[in-house]
């Protein structure tokens, strides 16, 4: 029988968790060169700048940032700790987050795209405590994903890819509530005539998201702060 | 109960129920009965959620037996090809008999699941038959014949794996649409829900129902891209007590859905207008299926966690 969880298993956190080997610095040597964009220990001697002290502080802040933070006991228990209320607690929130969030928007996007026009459009603007408690539970779960694995996030330039995803989209759904739900003067008719190039960009920027979301999984370059 | 058990337990359903639905079916159109007709789809649709889980626990029925060396590998494989083949048409089938219950009055897709509930029929057969070869020695024979031709478009097991392994951004791919097809079914089914229960009464419930097909639209790219990924990674999959729970939790939203409909507890709330409330067997199905489906998500995300959680025989 064929061992798939050691063969390929994108999904699983023990390759997630297996570290980077290019980036480790092995025993009595340096960094390798794929990792140089990390800095281990800033050398004050190698600068030779005016500005030294600056330097020396933006170079010594990542490692200082990320590490207290890997090296919290909140954040190693959330990491590393087997109970089920851990890190796949929180990231089924956060999933839970992406059900509401998105499948509201789904929905109200189709129905301003033309689906099922019977559905009378006033309405749904209850759907948006909805998406805002999806925002709201995303927000917190996220915060917490993060502090779980910051270097994890905060090295992959499509994480802030997603962050910027998210913002447009909510620009947008505060954007579909102002212009469309909130302005009661217009028809169902003026209602879909301005809502529809809004339902558009809404439904490709959260298809967008949860595409950026979903690659985080798979373009990290460390897992946890090399060194 | 072993996994070896749960298969040998469910196979029998895929291969009778296509039989039985198929024949219903076709009685309808010599009686020209409605309700048969009805009654057919829905066997053909209840057997398609069935088949799942009996493909599922094939390898763990194949783990069971291959430490065994009187056990032909190769009689294994090419049960395992045969199965592979026969869930496709049956998924397409059960899919075409929701579309057609879904149609009502129109009938254009019945000469569509006559031929595909044909063909799931004769391919079940050929399942049930490999199957069988593998253990009973006194009803083994060589493929000849129409199976010989069938066999020629099984996919072999290890060549399909390695196919949907074949980089990782396919797999990522994947598992997008799993998300995407998430949020598209649990809006759909979520807002129905939610007004069934009595919030957003504004709503009246018939042009909500009318989203119910984005929903199966959801549940169908959901099961492929599903059923998909657990051929790339079965062992994965199969020895997760999360991933059973879920496969479990989708059987019951299955048996939720069915009573929902085929009892008089649909036409109690089709035609509610707002602000009318729903009748509390209504509210209990809404219930039901909106904490199934959130469990659904909840076990799916624990499957990670989980696997390895069961012992392989």
């Amino acid at each position: 029988m064929e061992t798939s969880r050691d063969f390929f298993d994108p999904n699983s956190r023990t390759t997630e968790r297996r570290p980077n080997r290019r980036c480790y610095a092995s025993e009595g040597s340096s960094a390798s060169a794929a990792c140089t964009t990390l800095p281990c220990k800033a050398d004050p001697r190698s600068l030779n700048t005016k500005n030294r002290s600056i330097v020396f502080a933006a170079m010594a802040l990542p490692p200082v940032f990320l590490r207290s933070i890997e090296a919290s006991s909140f954040s190693t228990w959330l990491r590393e700790s087997d109970s089920p209320f851990a890190f796949y607690f929180i990231l089924l929130f956060h999933t839970f987050g992406l059900a509401l969030l998105v499948g509201g928007n789904a929905v109200m996007d189709l129905r301003l795209l033309g689906v099922e026009r019977s559905i009378p459009l006033a309405p749904l603007k209850r759907i948006f405590p909805i998406m805002w408690a999806g925002f709201a539970i995303n927000a917190a779960s996220g915060l917490l994903l993060l502090i779980a694995y910051p270097t994890k996030a905060l090295t992959n330039p499509l994480f802030y890819t997603k962050l910027l995803l998210i913002a447009f989209a909510v620009w947008v759904m505060t954007k579909l509530k102002s212009r469309v739900f909130d302005d009661s003067s217009l028809d169902e008719a003026a209602m879909v005539a301005r809502g529809r190039p809004l339902a558009k960009w809404s439904l490709v920027l959260w298809i967008a998201a949860i595409t950026a979301g979903r690659l985080l999984a798979y373009t990290y370059k460390y897992i946890t702060y090399p060194c | 109960m072993s996994l070896a058990h749960l298969h040998l337990l469910l196979n029998h359903f895929p291969i009778i129920g296509t039989a039985v639905g198929l024949g219903i079916f076709i009685a309808s159109f010599a009686t020209k009965s409605d309700e048969l007709r009805e009654a057919g789809l829905v066997v053909l649709a209840a057997v398609a959620l069935l088949a799942l889980p009996t493909f599922f626990s094939g390898i763990g029925a194949q783990g069971a037996i291959s430490k065994d060396p009187t056990v032909s590998s190769a009689l294994i494989e090419r049960h395992e090809g045969a199965a592979t083949l026969a869930l496709l048409f049956m998924e397409i089938t059960g899919a075409l008999a929701l579309a057609r219950l879904w149609q009502r009055r129109r009938a254009s897709t019945s000469l569509a699941i006559l031929i595909f509930a044909f063909v799931t029929a004769g391919l079940m057969a050929r399942v049930g038959n490999t199957g069988g070869d593998i253990r009973h020695t006194e009803i083994r024979t060589q493929d000849s014949g129409i199976s010989a031709v069938i066999h020629h478009f099984e996919p072999a097991p290890g060549k399909l794996r390695d196919l949907i392994l074949i980089n990782k951004w396919w797999w990522a791919f994947m598992m997008d649409l799993h998300f995407i097809g998430l949020a598209l079914l649990i809006g759909t089914v979520g807002i129905l829900n939610i007004r069934m229960l009595g919030f957003a009464k504004a709503f009246p419930i018939a042009p909500l129902h009318r989203l119910m097909p984005w929903a199966l639209a959801g549940f169908g790219v959901n099961t492929l891209t599903g059923v998909l990924a657990f051929i790339g990674m079965p062992n994965y999959y199969t020895f997760d007590i999360a991933f059973w729970l879920k496969i479990l939790a989708i059987l019951l939203l299955g048996l939720n859905a069915a009573a929902f409909y085929l009892t008089e507890t649909f036409r109690s709330v089709e035609q509610l207008g707002p602000g009318e409330d729903a009748p509390p067997r209504a509210k209990f199905f809404a219930a039901t299926s909106l904490v199934l489906w959130f469990a659904v998500i909840a076990l799916g995300r624990y499957i990670q966690s989980y696997s390895g959680t069961i012992e392989p025989q």
